[in-house]
Protein backbone atom coordinates (compact mmCIF):
# COMPACT_ATOMS: atom_id res chain seq x y z
CA UNK A 1 0.00 0.00 0.00
CA UNK A 2 2.66 2.54 0.88
CA UNK A 3 4.57 1.78 -1.78
CA UNK A 4 1.95 2.18 -4.07
CA UNK A 5 0.84 5.36 -2.60
CA UNK A 6 4.81 6.67 -2.86
CA UNK A 7 5.10 5.68 -6.50
CA UNK A 8 1.72 7.20 -7.42
CA UNK A 9 3.03 10.26 -5.90
CA UNK A 10 5.95 10.60 -7.49
CA UNK A 11 3.71 10.15 -10.91
CA UNK A 12 1.41 12.95 -9.98
CA UNK A 13 4.14 15.33 -8.42
CA UNK A 14 6.55 14.46 -11.56
CA UNK A 15 3.38 15.51 -13.67
CA UNK A 16 2.99 18.76 -12.03
CA UNK A 17 5.97 20.02 -12.11
CA UNK A 18 6.33 19.16 -15.55
CA UNK A 19 3.39 20.85 -16.16
CA UNK A 20 4.30 24.09 -14.64
CA UNK A 21 7.92 24.46 -15.75
CA UNK A 22 8.25 22.87 -19.29
CA UNK A 23 8.22 25.62 -22.30
CA UNK A 24 6.80 23.68 -25.02
CA UNK A 25 2.58 24.32 -24.45
CA UNK A 26 1.93 21.00 -26.12
CA UNK A 27 4.71 18.98 -23.90
CA UNK A 28 3.04 20.95 -20.68
CA UNK A 29 -0.26 19.16 -21.68
CA UNK A 30 1.00 15.84 -22.03
CA UNK A 31 2.66 16.55 -18.52
CA UNK A 32 -0.80 17.59 -17.37
CA UNK A 33 -2.18 14.44 -18.54
CA UNK A 34 0.19 12.27 -16.80
CA UNK A 35 -1.14 14.22 -13.33
CA UNK A 36 -4.60 13.59 -14.23
CA UNK A 37 -3.85 10.15 -13.92
CA UNK A 38 -2.05 9.89 -11.46
CA UNK A 39 -4.60 11.80 -9.60
CA UNK A 40 -7.49 8.80 -11.13
CA UNK A 41 -4.91 6.43 -9.78
CA UNK A 42 -5.67 7.89 -6.42
CA UNK A 43 -8.69 7.78 -6.40
CA UNK A 44 -8.91 4.22 -7.38
CA UNK A 45 -6.27 3.70 -4.64
CA UNK A 46 -8.55 5.60 -2.36
CA UNK A 47 -11.78 3.03 -3.30
CA UNK A 48 -13.59 5.96 -5.13
CA UNK A 49 -13.23 3.79 -8.58
CA UNK A 50 -16.61 5.70 -9.46
CA UNK A 51 -14.62 9.27 -9.20
CA UNK A 52 -11.82 7.89 -10.88
CA UNK A 53 -13.81 6.34 -13.85
CA UNK A 54 -15.04 10.20 -14.18
CA UNK A 55 -11.52 11.27 -13.49
CA UNK A 56 -10.71 9.68 -16.91
CA UNK A 57 -13.57 10.97 -19.04
CA UNK A 58 -13.87 14.21 -18.20
CA UNK A 59 -10.35 15.33 -17.40
CA UNK A 60 -7.95 13.59 -19.62
CA UNK A 61 -10.84 13.03 -21.93
CA UNK A 62 -12.73 16.25 -22.29
CA UNK A 63 -10.65 18.84 -20.46
CA UNK A 64 -7.04 17.93 -21.80
CA UNK A 65 -8.77 17.83 -25.24
CA UNK A 66 -10.35 21.27 -24.94
CA UNK A 67 -7.06 22.31 -23.83
CA UNK A 68 -5.38 21.11 -26.80
CA UNK A 69 -7.66 22.77 -29.10
CA UNK A 70 -7.13 26.17 -27.38
CA UNK A 71 -3.36 26.06 -28.22
CA UNK A 72 -4.11 25.30 -31.11
CA UNK A 73 -6.49 27.79 -31.64
CA UNK A 74 -3.90 30.78 -30.42
CA UNK A 75 -0.94 29.52 -32.04
CA UNK A 76 2.07 30.20 -29.92
CA UNK A 77 2.69 26.67 -29.13
CA UNK A 78 6.50 27.30 -28.37
CA UNK A 79 9.01 30.27 -27.69
CA UNK A 80 8.85 33.45 -25.94
CA UNK A 81 5.32 33.27 -24.45
CA UNK A 82 6.21 29.69 -23.73
CA UNK A 83 8.13 30.57 -20.83
CA UNK A 84 8.11 31.67 -17.37
CA UNK A 85 8.80 35.05 -15.30
CA UNK A 86 5.46 36.81 -16.21
CA UNK A 87 6.15 39.27 -13.16
CA UNK A 88 8.62 41.45 -14.63
CA UNK A 89 11.31 39.16 -14.26
CA UNK A 90 10.72 38.24 -10.37
CA UNK A 91 9.56 34.78 -11.43
CA UNK A 92 11.36 34.07 -8.04
CA UNK A 93 8.73 35.93 -6.04
CA UNK A 94 5.85 33.21 -7.25
CA UNK A 95 8.07 30.44 -6.36
CA UNK A 96 8.72 32.15 -3.26
CA UNK A 97 4.99 32.34 -2.64
CA UNK A 98 4.30 28.74 -3.28
CA UNK A 99 7.08 27.54 -1.10
CA UNK A 100 6.15 29.66 1.48
CA UNK A 101 2.59 28.59 1.28
CA UNK A 102 3.89 24.78 0.67
CA UNK A 103 5.84 25.17 4.04
CA UNK A 104 3.13 26.62 6.42
CA UNK A 105 0.61 24.22 5.28
CA UNK A 106 2.98 21.60 5.79
CA UNK A 107 4.02 22.88 9.84
CA UNK A 108 0.40 22.72 10.12
CA UNK A 109 -0.71 19.48 8.73
CA UNK A 110 2.31 18.15 11.11
CA UNK A 111 0.54 20.08 13.65
CA UNK A 112 -2.91 18.55 13.37
CA UNK A 113 -4.00 15.32 15.66
CA UNK A 114 -5.49 14.28 12.06
CA UNK A 115 -2.03 13.12 10.78
CA UNK A 116 -2.01 9.49 12.27
CA UNK A 117 -5.52 9.08 11.43
CA UNK A 118 -6.01 5.71 9.48
CA UNK A 119 -8.89 4.63 7.46
CA UNK A 120 -12.63 4.41 8.60
CA UNK A 121 -13.43 1.02 9.03
CA UNK A 122 -13.81 -0.95 6.31
CA UNK A 123 -14.87 0.80 2.90
CA UNK A 124 -16.53 -1.62 0.55
CA UNK A 125 -15.49 -1.44 -2.74
CA UNK A 126 -18.02 -0.65 -5.88
CA UNK A 127 -20.81 1.52 -4.65
CA UNK A 128 -21.40 3.39 -8.23
CA UNK A 129 -25.14 1.42 -7.47
CA UNK A 130 -24.95 3.13 -4.12
CA UNK A 131 -24.10 6.82 -5.83
CA UNK A 132 -26.44 6.45 -9.10
CA UNK A 133 -29.73 6.14 -6.62
CA UNK A 134 -28.49 8.84 -4.79
CA UNK A 135 -28.13 11.08 -7.25
CA UNK A 136 -31.48 10.67 -8.00
CA UNK A 137 -33.07 10.62 -4.86
CA UNK A 138 -31.38 12.83 -2.12
CA UNK A 139 -29.15 14.92 -4.45
CA UNK A 140 -31.50 15.23 -7.22
CA UNK A 141 -31.79 19.31 -6.60
CA UNK A 142 -27.96 19.81 -6.91
CA UNK A 143 -28.08 17.38 -9.69
CA UNK A 144 -30.47 19.82 -11.36
CA UNK A 145 -29.17 22.73 -10.41
CA UNK A 146 -25.61 21.43 -11.84
CA UNK A 147 -27.67 20.82 -15.43
CA UNK A 148 -28.44 24.54 -15.92
CA UNK A 149 -24.80 25.61 -14.60
CA UNK A 150 -23.36 23.19 -17.39
CA UNK A 151 -26.37 24.72 -19.59
CA UNK A 152 -25.08 27.89 -18.74
CA UNK A 153 -21.43 27.37 -19.14
CA UNK A 154 -21.44 25.80 -22.62
CA UNK A 155 -23.96 28.67 -24.07
CA UNK A 156 -21.76 31.06 -22.06
CA UNK A 157 -18.89 29.75 -23.53
CA UNK A 158 -20.05 29.87 -27.03
CA UNK A 159 -21.35 33.08 -27.39
CA UNK A 160 -17.80 34.59 -25.68
CA UNK A 161 -15.35 32.99 -28.32
CA UNK A 162 -17.90 33.96 -31.01
CA UNK A 163 -18.80 37.15 -29.88
CA UNK A 164 -15.28 39.10 -32.01
CA UNK A 165 -16.21 37.14 -34.69
CA UNK A 166 -19.35 39.45 -35.48
CA UNK A 167 -17.69 42.87 -35.02
CA UNK A 168 -14.92 42.32 -37.61
CA UNK B 1 -1.19 -1.20 5.99
CA UNK B 2 -2.69 1.66 4.92
CA UNK B 3 -1.02 5.45 4.72
CA UNK B 4 -1.70 8.02 7.67
CA UNK B 5 -3.92 10.79 6.73
CA UNK B 6 -0.91 13.46 6.68
CA UNK B 7 0.78 11.90 3.80
CA UNK B 8 -2.11 12.63 1.67
CA UNK B 9 -2.73 15.99 3.20
CA UNK B 10 1.00 16.69 2.32
CA UNK B 11 0.58 15.70 -1.15
CA UNK B 12 -2.38 17.87 -1.75
CA UNK B 13 -0.69 21.05 -0.10
CA UNK B 14 2.37 19.95 -2.06
CA UNK B 15 0.27 19.60 -5.51
CA UNK B 16 -1.58 22.82 -4.55
CA UNK B 17 1.62 24.96 -3.87
CA UNK B 18 3.01 23.58 -7.62
CA UNK B 19 -0.44 25.01 -9.62
CA UNK B 20 -0.03 28.17 -7.52
CA UNK B 21 3.44 29.18 -8.39
CA UNK B 22 2.59 28.01 -12.09
CA UNK B 23 -0.58 30.29 -11.77
CA UNK B 24 1.50 33.01 -10.55
CA UNK B 25 4.57 32.49 -12.71
CA UNK B 26 3.37 31.39 -16.18
CA UNK B 27 2.98 34.19 -19.04
CA UNK B 28 0.61 32.18 -21.54
CA UNK B 29 -2.96 32.40 -20.16
CA UNK B 30 -3.66 28.67 -21.78
CA UNK B 31 -0.66 27.57 -19.22
CA UNK B 32 -2.44 29.54 -16.06
CA UNK B 33 -5.91 27.67 -16.77
CA UNK B 34 -3.93 24.36 -16.76
CA UNK B 35 -1.62 25.63 -13.37
CA UNK B 36 -5.69 26.21 -12.15
CA UNK B 37 -6.58 23.16 -12.95
CA UNK B 38 -3.39 21.19 -11.41
CA UNK B 39 -5.18 23.50 -7.90
CA UNK B 40 -8.56 22.16 -8.75
CA UNK B 41 -7.49 18.58 -8.71
CA UNK B 42 -5.33 19.16 -5.43
CA UNK B 43 -8.65 20.41 -3.29
CA UNK B 44 -10.66 17.41 -5.22
CA UNK B 45 -8.13 15.16 -4.02
CA UNK B 46 -8.44 16.54 -0.42
CA UNK B 47 -11.93 15.94 -1.11
CA UNK B 48 -11.77 12.47 -1.57
CA UNK B 49 -9.33 11.81 1.12
CA UNK B 50 -11.12 13.25 3.78
CA UNK B 51 -13.77 10.91 2.48
CA UNK B 52 -12.21 7.77 2.70
CA UNK B 53 -10.57 8.18 6.20
CA UNK B 54 -14.00 10.10 8.32
CA UNK B 55 -16.55 8.76 6.35
CA UNK B 56 -19.35 6.96 8.73
CA UNK B 57 -20.84 5.18 5.81
CA UNK B 58 -22.22 7.87 4.22
CA UNK B 59 -21.47 8.73 0.36
CA UNK B 60 -21.43 12.52 0.61
CA UNK B 61 -17.73 13.39 0.62
CA UNK B 62 -18.12 11.40 -3.27
CA UNK B 63 -20.65 13.56 -4.11
CA UNK B 64 -19.43 16.74 -3.14
CA UNK B 65 -16.12 15.95 -5.49
CA UNK B 66 -18.18 14.79 -7.81
CA UNK B 67 -19.98 18.19 -8.24
CA UNK B 68 -16.77 19.74 -7.57
CA UNK B 69 -15.40 18.35 -11.08
CA UNK B 70 -18.32 19.37 -12.92
CA UNK B 71 -17.91 23.02 -11.63
CA UNK B 72 -14.01 22.67 -12.89
CA UNK B 73 -15.23 21.12 -16.27
CA UNK B 74 -17.61 24.26 -16.79
CA UNK B 75 -14.99 26.59 -15.63
CA UNK B 76 -12.43 25.17 -18.22
CA UNK B 77 -14.85 25.48 -20.74
CA UNK B 78 -16.13 29.41 -20.02
CA UNK B 79 -11.78 30.01 -19.81
CA UNK B 80 -10.70 29.01 -22.76
CA UNK B 81 -13.56 30.62 -24.45
CA UNK B 82 -12.24 33.76 -22.65
CA UNK B 83 -8.58 33.17 -23.50
CA UNK B 84 -9.46 32.53 -27.50
CA UNK B 85 -11.99 35.77 -27.41
CA UNK B 86 -8.93 37.72 -25.77
CA UNK B 87 -6.23 36.39 -28.33
CA UNK B 88 -8.82 37.73 -31.21
CA UNK B 89 -8.68 41.00 -29.34
CA UNK B 90 -4.89 41.67 -28.58
CA UNK B 91 -3.56 38.56 -30.83
CA UNK B 92 -1.74 37.47 -28.15
CA UNK B 93 -2.35 35.25 -24.98
CA UNK B 94 0.19 36.41 -22.83
CA UNK B 95 -1.17 37.85 -19.64
CA UNK B 96 1.23 40.95 -19.52
CA UNK B 97 -0.43 42.40 -22.70
CA UNK B 98 -3.75 42.36 -21.14
CA UNK B 99 -3.67 45.73 -19.30
CA UNK B 100 -6.24 47.80 -20.99
CA UNK B 101 -7.64 48.36 -16.93
CA UNK B 102 -4.06 49.50 -16.10
CA UNK B 103 -4.52 52.72 -14.59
Amino acid sequence: MTIVFLTLSAITVLGALLAVTLRNLVHCLLALVLFFMGIAGHFFLLKADFLGAVQILIYIGAVAVLILFAIMLTRNISGTEGGRGSLGGAWWLGVGIATTLAGAMCVFVRRSDLVSKLPYGATEEGVVKEIGKLLVTDWVVPLEIMAVLLTAALIGAVVIALEEEKKR
Amino acid sequence: MSVPLGYYLILGGVLFAIGLCGALTRKNAIAVLMSIEIMFNAAILNFVVFWYYLHNGALTGQMFALFAIAVAAAESAVGLALVISVYRHYKSVDVNEMRSLKG
